[in-house]
């Protein structure tokens, strides 16, 4: 082991926090999701930290799952962004007030 | 050597995220973005997951990086720079995302995840093996892999629907 699996799941915190912060801060749409990445690719380190403690393998099954999930996620996604663009031109999710009462 | 590696690769993958994050033009977000799902890769690959790293580097870097900069090309660009890159409660993100750091750091010091670790040196060695790997995926994730092959048709399916331009 290069390094303990604690310095690991520090990593994947850190970079869970980040995505989380930028989820929350940016006003563009596809910002947004490129941090749901950031956090999907953070728990895909702690999964892959995990499999390497333990000597299961089943953990970094785990995360070709995620990586599945976020390849669904980024194709509806996307789909949606471009659908909301259709009828109102531009990415800030301040705009998207059409189902706010 | 190899610490001195995983320690690069760590710096690099939050100095990227960071900077991803927080730059104003989407397009540099975007190669940050690059670099940071490239870094991953690279502590995949000390991890000794190899075939994490190559999915990782072709789905991740490959082709989902692509569709976000072709729907990015699509829309109109500085007209989105001009406006400001954060909400006005973009403090508040920051405590959420400073408060889930430093619950995470407490719950990881806290685990007792350590007993482990003597296991490790006797079974290490065929850890990242493709066969290892395909044998798992196909043999009690047999019914999970097939779900997802599901979940994928249906996100397919749901990306035509959506973006196609309705006529009538």
């Amino acid at each position: 082991m290069i390094v303990s699996v604690d310095v690991i799941l520090g990593l994947s915190a850190i970079l869970f926090a980040i995505g989380t912060f930028g989820f929350l801060a940016r006003r563009n749409i596809i910002l947004m999701l490129i941090s749901v990445e950031v956090m999907l690719n953070a728990v895909n380190l702690s999964l892959a930290g995990f499999s390497r403690h333990l000597g299961d393998l089943r953990g970094q099954v785990l995360a070709l799952f995620v990586i599945a999930v976020a390849a669904a996620e980024v194709g509806v996604g996307l789909g949606l962004v471009i659908a909301l663009n259709r009828n109102k031109p531009g990415a800030a999710v301040a705009d998207l007030t059409k189902l706010k009462w | 050597m190899l610490t001195a590696i995983f320690y690069y690769m760590a710096g690099a993958s939050v100095a990227s995220a960071l900077l991803a994050v927080t730059r104003k033009n989407p397009v540099h977000s975007m190669l940050w973005v690059l670099a940071l799902f490239l870094h991953v890769a690279g502590i995949f690959l000390l991890l000794g997951a190899e075939f994490l790293a190559a999915v990782q580097v072709i789905v991740y870097a490959g082709a989902i990086l692509m569709f976000y900069l072709f729907v990015v090309m699509l829309f109109n660009l500085p007209e989105e720079e001009a406006r400001p890159r954060f909400g006005n409660h973009w403090p508040f993100a920051a405590a959420v995302g400073l408060s889930f750091a430093a619950l995470a750091w407490v719950a990881r010091s806290g685990s007792g995840i350590a007993p482990a670790q003597t296991r490790l040196a006797t079974e290490s060695a065929p850890q990242g093996s493709l066969a290892a790997i395909g044998m798992v995926l196909f043999g009690p994730f047999a019914l999970p892999f097939e779900i997802a092959s599901l979940l994928l048709l249906a996100a397919i399916i749901g990306a035509v629907v959506l973006a196609t331009r309705r006529t009538a």
